[in-house]
């Protein structure tokens, strides 16, 4: 499939957010934030009783959808803006769209807009610079 | 507790983070990936997501380091307003980065409700220990007030 303006990206669909990986997440970023793994600290905030899911797990799911469709270094740039929160044993779903080709050093660069979506509702938003080969077909 | 003003808010603006030289492990990358949900990744790579709390550990820093400069703690004190992420070369497992950065921009302002929130923003540049740029990020927080 060629990369051209209006190609849709192949989804990435995250079918249960998982509130363990939380856990070691929270670990390995040494983030003191309790909503990640504290479910009496989300109910304070009138949250309800489901931990909040870390931005860059969510962000994640993203890279994970460009990375399936053009391999593991074609990122480039990622500009993204953060909604409302992702909660434990949620579905989310990785979108994305080209909106632009261009060269730059010799390379084909596709700007796209990328989105995660929450019950079809959108949770990050924002622009992803990847890497394509012309000349290979989709095959990662 | 009173609001921190705005005044000591502003005065962050170019506070440089101590800085310094961290590598990613293999361990690390691996239960970061993990948590992903995907498969590794080939050829000892780290995964992209990993700059988020790799350049902010490797600065000299830490989340509950930040939370204090910005004066907020407990929860639903801090929100995620956006990430700007640049990669120059992929980045591997073990490879010795330098990291370089600091508080570039607050702002204060009144959210869609009215309440007032510090918008936080800090770069930090990541470079081989040859100076070969590597990756740069731009993270905006909100400090609720």
């Amino acid at each position: 499939m060629s990369v051209t303006p209006g190609t849709a990206i192949p989804p990435w669909a995250m079918s249960d957010i998982d509130p363990s990986r939380m856990k070691t997440m929270a670990a390995i970023l040494r983030d003191p934030y309790p909503v990640h793994w504290d479910r009496d600290a989300v109910a304070a905030l009138g949250l309800g009783d489901r931990v909040i899911n870390q931005g860059p797990l969510n962000l994640s799911y993203i890279t994970n959808m460009l990375i399936a469709w053009q391999g593991p270094t074609c990122i480039r740039r990622l500009q993204v803006s953060f909604g409302r929160p992702v909660l434990d044993h949620d579905h989310v779903i990785a979108t994305g769209t080209v909106t632009s080709i261009e060269i730059v050093d010799g390379e084909h660069r596709a700007t796209c807009d990328v989105r995660l979506e929450r019950e079809a509702r959108p949770v990050v938003t924002g622009t992803a610079v990847v890497a394509f080969d012309p000349s290979e077909p989709e095959d990662h | 507790m009173s609001m921190v003003s705005e005044a000591e808010m502003l005065a962050l603006i170019g506070h440089r983070f101590p800085g310094g030289v961290r590598s990613i492990e293999h361990w690390e990358n691996w239960l970061l990936t993990d948590c992903t949900g995907r498969e590794q990744l080939p050829d000892h790579l780290v995964h992209p997501v990993a700059l988020f709390h790799v350049p902010i550990q490797g600065a000299g820093t830490s989340i509950a380091e930040l939370f204090a400069l910005g004066q907020v703690d407990g929860a639903g004190s801090v929100g995620l307003d956006g990430y700007d992420w640049e990669y120059f070369q992929p980045l591997r497992e073990d490879i010795p980065y330098r990291f370089a950065g600091g508080v570039i921009d607050v702002q204060r302002q009144l959210d869609e409700r009215g309440n007032t929130y510090d918008r936080f923003v800090f770069s930090i540049d990541l470079a081989t220990t040859d100076g070969k740029p590597a990756a740069r990020i731009t993270n905006h927080w909100r400090l609720r007030r």
